[in-house]
């Protein structure tokens, strides 16, 4: 595994640094340990970084002369923190409301401390929901850092927030989204039939069969095709725009956007379940951690959808007991894959969220589940993961450098590296 | 589920979704408000299609007390989908059926408790169906203490576990009318309205006669009719009361009496006092039989509370059920006063000289007929749904635990698997792991330590009062109790 890897990255290190005429943005960092997430942990790692991305990452790369090279041994690096369920900075409040098209984009003041804050805590991608109850919104991705909106976003509809309980209200806002997906659905349909006709009747004798085949595939992506409605209408079937509403969910339908739906107890749960009925599509859950929780309930069920959960690392209690439960170690041995995020707003559990993450592991949790449920289970859920939360090649440079392991409480951030540029830390060559 | 789905697919799946209540009203129809007292229509058509499929379920082996009378030995109730399919000896159980052995152990309906509150834990605005907690500790409680059906509200909910579909069972079939002397007013208003919907009823009735020969005919114009009454005295609804003043039960039995419609009077403290008045009028009264209240300074006559009430009711032809005296879980109050000892309280009544016979209707068919869900519940039947408790002894015995409670003929309460009454007299592991075949003897024992209780089906009426019910001192599988389980669970419920 070790010797693989090492053939693999040494590859692209020897090309980098053949095609190193000009070293401009090449920078090499060697650390003592390398927490890669995706890969487990690299002794003596070198990551090669070039244009704010890793290059390579290795065990004892050979590093061509030239490239400026950060010694570092007593420290260990790991991916920037990936907090993708946070309100930071924001104060806007809203209702409860089925308002799927909202974003929480015009809150966001660049500059505020907090983000500042939160950059130097290792925190290096933010995903923002909206307020409220109900379907509030879309949430977006951020990095902590930037003059201007445009600068900090990273990503729009990152995913889209649904608060569900069990009550009658929650279940008739879902079952009547869905409902307007079908009405939308029926109308794109009639639409299709009319203008079939139509094609029929004007150009009888012209080359039916291609034209029918292009309608299959322009009605299997409806919302896409809303928008290039441009396009000469006569050779190809429009359908319909769907309405800002009925959009959002017709992404959801489509595997494009995933609903982090927040419950807190087993019974949201079963009428979550009751509410969405036969529908297939991918879901997060975002459970409220309170003192008592009964969701070990539903561990199972929840593992049979390989749902990802969004938990605050906290050690609750069985219900009317003093037994204690684990539950984000249960969910993850159950076969979930959990995201842990801060236990509450405040600068604090930020700065405490590591070593709160380190309590879970010592009573119980994956080592493994919980370095990804600080970065690339987070990364995932804001679709991400492709390019953050990991280690990797390819892979934006977003570093959080530690004199140590990162769950132990006297761990210290020594540094902290956003799209390869250093931010915090004072890191000299 | 987990890849997103081919567009086309999705489209013909949503149609299905969409064409589905036209085709058979079964999904939406159990969760949606559909129960308003179109109960019956309900109950059959879901009934029938559960009758062919769904899991096969047996209670094997132990002595069924089915609550019309009869009480079988060492026999088997068979169910398929959740609803009863045989209840005898001879049984032919299929292959594929999940068994439980109640050998040694009495079989009795689930219980029906009336007016109870947070057992269902409801959290929103909603109707039930949306917000019914299949989770909730007090469920469970309710389960291990026997309840498988209550009401809450005007709602008559089974107590479903990690279930929420079908838990709604009738809505608003009681309507809860004032009726007291100390509103003389209000209660003359009542009076007035009762009157006014029977005019209307026998002129309507005169109408359809006459319409059979002069089609021409009107109907009578329904304007000042209060449609509750009216739905009353077409038997649509039953009319309840909250009374426990001799005058007031005594006005109620007379105004019944005289419009012919079935009073359900709770409280009902001095009922006894009017008790003939009240069995005339065909009342169901629902008593707490450890009620206490002084008689008032200046009524000459009987009055206050008796621990007889509830005898002298059913004596005189009253349909008794029984209530706890706190309408919720407690597990901070007064033990034995909540809802979880429900057959504790039915015990008072018998201890006041009502037949152990109905003091067993009092918390099962005669709640399940207030409830108008009698026709699903309250009594092991074929055809009936398959809820029911299986004990260590007698249902009103002070020492008897409910070891499991089926539901809809899935089993959700197991004694020794549950936190809270696990250690207390646990069951011997060896007879809890034996298979059916072993049943006989176990049987008999029972049979004999309990006296001559369930020999014939021939007179199940006068059966209750022949037999002082036995109290076994100490039972075979009894063991001193050591606390089996881990600390922290012991004393939960208590």
């Amino acid at each position: 595994m070790l010797l693989r890897t090492f053939f693999s990255s040494l590859l692209p290190a020897a090309l980098a640094a053949s095609a190193l005429a000009a070293p401009a943005d090449l920078l090499a960092i060697r650390v003592g340990r390398a927490e890669t997430v995706s890969h487990g942990a690299i002794e003596h790692a070198v990551i090669l970084i070039e244009d704010g991305r890793i290059v390579t990452i290795g065990a004892d790369l050979p590093v061509e002369r030239g490239i400026p090279v950060i010694e570092r041994p007593e420290w260990t690096v790991m991916p920037g923190l990936v907090l993708p369920y946070s309100r930071l900075g924001l104060d806007g409040s809203a209702g409860s409301e089925f308002a799927p098209d909202v974003s929480p984009a015009p809150e966001v003041l660049p500059r505020l401390s907090d983000y500042r804050d939160a950059l130097e805590l290792g925190i290096t991608t933010i995903g923002l929901y909206p307020p409220g109850n109900g379907v509030p919104g879309q949430a977006i991705a951020i990095r902590p850092k930037g003059d201007t909106l445009e600068e900090m976003l990273i990503k729009e509809g990152a995913y889209l927030k649904v608060y569900f309980r069990a009550d009658a209200r929650s279940k008739k806002m879902i079952k009547d989204a869905w409902a307007k997906v079908d009405d939308y659905d029926d109308k794109v349909k009639k639409a299709k039939e009319k203008w079939t006709k139509d094609q029929e009747k004007s150009k009888s004798s012209k080359k039916p069969a291609e034209g029918e085949k292009k309608d299959e595939e322009k009605s299997d992506k409806p919302a896409e095709k809303a928008s290039d409605s441009g396009k000469g209408a006569a050779k190809s079937f429009v359908p319909p725009p769907p309405d800002d509403k009925v959009r959002p969910f017709l992404r959801v339908r489509d595997g494009k956007l995933l609903p982090l739906v927040s419950i807190s107890q087993s019974a949201d749960w079963a009428h979550w379940l009751d509410a969405i009925g036969e529908r297939k599509f991918d879901f997060a859950l975002r459970v409220v951690m309170q003192r008592e929780l009964d969701l070990y309930y539903v561990l199972e069920e929840v593992a049979k959808r390989k749902c990802t959960l969004v938990m605050e690392p906290e050690i609750t209690y069985q219900v009317a007991t003093m037994r204690q439960r684990n539950l984000p170690a249960e969910f993850a041995s159950a076969g979930n894959r959990i995201v842990l995020i801060p236990r509450g707003e405040e600068l604090d559990a930020h700065a405490s969220w590591r070593v709160d993450v380190g309590d879970l592991v010592k009573n119980g949790l994956e080592r493994k589940s919980a370095l990804d449920a600080l970065t690339l289970a987070g990364a995932a859920v804001m679709g991400l993961e492709k390019d953050y939360g990991s280690l990797e090649k390819g892979k934006v440079a977003n570093l959080l450098f530690l004199d140590g392991d990162p769950f132990e409480p006297a761990t210290k951030v020594m540094a902290v590296m956003l799209d390869g540029e250093f931010v915090h830390g004072e890191v000299r060559q | 589920m987990k890849a997103s789905f081919e567009g086309s697919v999705m489209r013909s799946a949503a149609w299905l979704f969409a064409l589905a209540p036209l085709l058979s009203g079964g999904v939406f129809a159990q969760e949606g408000g559909e129960s308003q007292g179109g109960g019956e229509g309900e109950a059959s058509s879901s009934g029938d299609e559960a009758k062919d499929e769904g899991d096969w379920f047996a209670v094997v082996g132990g002595d069924v007390h089915t609550g019309t009378g009869a009480v079988l030995r060492g026999a088997t109730v068979l169910a398929r989908g959740g609803v009863i399919r045989e209840i005898g000896h001879e049984v032919d159980i299929p292959a594929d059926a999940k068994l439980l052995d109640a050998t040694g152990l009495r079989v009795y309906p689930g219980l029906v408790a009336l007016n109870v509150r947070g057992v269902a834990n409801r959290f929103g605005s909603g109707d039930y169906a949306d917000s019914f907690d299949p989770y909730s500790q007090n469920l469970v409680l309710a389960l291990a203490a026997g309840i498988t059906t209550v009401s809450e509200g005007s709602v008559a909910l089974k107590l479903k576990r990690r279930e929420v579909k079908g838990v709604v069972m009738r809505e608003r079939f009681l309507s809860t009318l004032n009726y007291s002397t100390s509103a003389p007013r209000s209660k003359g208003e009542l009076e007035q309205k009762f009157d006014a919907a029977a005019a209307y009823l026998r002129r309507y009735r005169e109408w359809e006669e006459q319409k059979k020969s002069n089609k021409d005919l009107k109907e009578p114009p329904a304007r000042g009719v209060d449609p509750s009454i009216r739905a009353i005295l077409e038997n649509r609804t039953l009319a309840r009361f909250n009374s426990t003043s001799r005058t007031d039960l005594l006005g109620i039995a007379r105004l019944a009496q005289k419009h012919k419609f079935r009073p359900v009077v709770e409280g009902a403290v001095e009922a006894w006092t009017v008790a003939d008045e009240l069995g005339r009028a065909g009342a169901y009264a629902v008593v707490v039989p450890r009620t206490r209240r002084d008689k008032s300074e200046e009524l000459v006559r009987a009055g206050g509370s008796s621990i007889e009430n509830a005898a002298i009711l059913h004596r005189s032809g009253v349909q008794v059920a029984i209530q706890a005296s706190s309408t919720f879980v407690d597990l901070g109050g007064i033990a034995g006063r909540d809802i979880l000892h429900l057959p504790i309280e039915a015990g008072f009544a018998v201890r006041g000289g009502l037949p152990e016979q109905a003091a067993l209707d009092g918390i099962t068919i005669v709640p399940a007929r207030i409830l108008g869900v009698d026709h699903r519940v309250g009594s092991l039947e074929v055809g009936k749904d398959c809820d029911l408790i299986l004990l260590d002894g007698d249902l009103l015995h002070y020492q008897s635990l409910v070891q499991y409670t089926v539901v809809d003929g899935k089993l959700v309460y197991e004694k020794d698997k549950e936190l809270y009454y696990a250690h207390i007299r646990p069951r011997p592991v060896a007879q809890a792991a034996d298979a059916p075949q072993a049943r006989r003897d176990k049987g008999e024992d029972a049979a004999s330590a309990s006296d001559s209780d369930g020999d014939g089906e021939g007179k199940p009426e006068d059966k209750p009062e022949e037999k002082p019910e036995e109290k076994p001192e100490e039972k075979p599988e009894e063991k001193p109790g050591d606390g089996a389980s881990d600390g922290d669970s012991d004393g939960r419920a208590d």
